[in-house]
């Protein structure tokens, strides 16, 4: 899983290129190291065999830069393809935080992708990864090969819940920094998820204190939590400019308003919630009483702040239940 | 098996890197390293210009893993200590708690009883920071990670386009 350093203000993850032999693994990685510029990526590390088949794996360091404040590196690692190696496989999954899928798109190949792909799971689950929590991405490569499946047939075959995939030629570098870029952001944004809510807390103190929270945090995907709550701003673009418009839309409501309203609107919406957003904002309401200067953004402060340490949850929450409001 | 992620605060730095400046200083190490079991660096301390420390760690991590998978299959649970002779260099691999590795990178002007002596007593050290630290985790992260708020995504988004879109 990825390593966040706040004291150093990094963040690694680890990126594997998974999927059968000489479907293109390392290929890819070399074609990554030789166009991106040298300062952005470190040594291209192969532990391959004299016949320059993969043993361990290949490892090339990305550093993208500052994201935010925060330096932010990937770790590509590829894994052996062949069969054979398959304990050495399943070390290199040790810690993934994102997968990419390479599958060989000659139609003779299937069987092995399909295996390949089989075996993943099973590597994976043998770690207590669940395939489904990990961001995975598709390259069906070699698609200058005459004799190749069609899209649909490969998605069918592996890829039946439509992930993201992307037709390649790894050689030439087509669809390499689509994959990389594609599988880097859901990395990052899952990561960032797990920061902002994590499951343990949840499942251990938040359970009994705040059902709303978890019946919410429970939800897969932090943008449907969004879309339950505020329709018109997914949560990813919740920055501060958006709090800033919206409170510019409907400025100055009078402050005792808000409480009641959230229940009101719940009702209609979110009944099973209602209830507990309801206490919520009754816990909250001298804080909410505490923001009468709306058409400045101190809500993100207030939302975000050091002074609620175990509120500042529930805060959350609510405070974009007060944006959906405001939306109306 | 853990599936959180590693997150190090910085009091937590400090104390780990004063254990690593401690323990150079009395194993009279060439520099050490402290990586985390998936392979990334956690931080270093000594001579380490000369060295590709990310790669070094990933091979680090590498290496102990596949260790402790011969481990296994010899019937041990892990071998919790590695060692790697060279003719000048030598490379000495201990586990530290759960999730970390210390490796201590030293030469001819110590010895390895020494290295392990102190590598010993540095684990112990660090061993208690990150216990400590697990606990406290809970209260800090509140605060921290209002860092990796919404700004994060667009900016992410922005960097990927500048480096990954002009190459493809």
């Amino acid at each position: 899983m990825a390593s966040i350093n706040y004291a150093f203000k990094e963040i690694s993850c680890k990126i594997v290129f998974y999927g059968p032999g000489l479907s293109g693994k390392t290929t890819n990685l070399q074609y990554v190291h030789q166009k991106i510029p040298p300062q952005t990526r470190g040594n291209l590390i192969s532990l391959a065999t004299d016949q320059d088949r993969t043993l361990y794996f290949d490892f090339l360091p990305v550093d993208i830069g500052k994201i935010h404040g925060f330096s932010t590196k990937f770790q590509l690692y590829t894994v052996p393809g062949q069969v054979y190696y398959n304990a050495t496989r399943k070390l290199v999954l040790r810690g993934v935080d994102g997968l990419v899928f390479v599958a060989d798109s000659q139609k003779s190949k299937m069987d092995e992708n399909m295996e390949s792909f089989q075996n993943l799971v099973e590597n994976l689950s043998e770690y207590g990864y669940d395939i489904d929590k990990i961001p995975l991405v598709f390259q069906y490569n070699k698609r200058d090969f005459p004799d190749i499946s069609s899209l649909e047939e490969l998605g069918k075959a592996l890829n039946p819940e439509g992930l993201p995939y992307f037709e390649a030629v790894a050689t030439k570098g087509i669809g390499v920094f689509d994959v990389l870029k594609c599988i880097s952001k859901l990395v990052l944004d899952q990561a960032k998820r797990r920061q902002l809510f994590p499951e343990r807390e949840i499942e251990t103190e938040e359970v009994e204190k705040a059902p709303a929270l978890l019946s919410l945090s429970q939800m897969p995907q932090t943008e449907q939590m969004a879309e339950a709550l505020n329709s018109s701003t997914p949560v990813e673009n919740l920055t501060q400019e958006a709090v800033t418009t919206i409170t510019q839309k409907k400025p100055e409501p009078p402050a005792e308003e808000i409480t009641p309203k959230p229940q009101d609107t719940h009702k209609e919406t979110k009944p099973e919630i209602e209830l507990d957003i309801g206490e919520i904002a009754e816990k909250e309401k001298v804080k909410m009483d505490q923001i009468p200067s709306r058409e400045s953004p101190t809500i993100i402060s207030w939302s975000a702040g050091k002074s609620g340490k175990k509120t500042k949850s529930k805060g959350f929450f609510l405070w974009r239940f007060v944006n959906k409001l405001f939306n109306r | 098996m853990r599936q959180e992620d590693l997150v190090i605060y910085e009091e937590q730095i400090e104390k780990i890197e004063k254990a690593l400046s401690r323990l150079i200083e009395d194993a009279q190490a060439k520099c050490v390293l402290l990586v985390d079991k998936d392979g990334h660096l956690i931080t270093r301390q000594g001579f380490t210009q000369s060295l590709d420390t990310t790669a070094l760690a990933a091979l680090l991590a590498g290496s102990f893993a596949s260790t402790r998978e011969i481990a296994r299959l010899v019937g041990e649970p892990e071998f919790s200590v590695l060692f790697h002779q060279g003719k000048k260099d030598h490379i000495h691999i201990t586990l530290v708690g759960e999730r970390t590795i210390l490796a201590v990178v030293f030469d001819d002007r110590t010895t390895i009883g020494m290295v392990r002596l102190y590598a010993k007593e540095a684990t112990e050290n660090l061993g208690k920071v990150f216990s400590s630290a697990n606990r406290q985790d809970r209260q800090t992260e509140e605060e921290k990670k209002t860092d990796l708020d919404s700004e994060f995504s667009t900016s992410l988004e922005n960097r990927l386009d500048d480096i990954f879109s002009e190459q493809s």
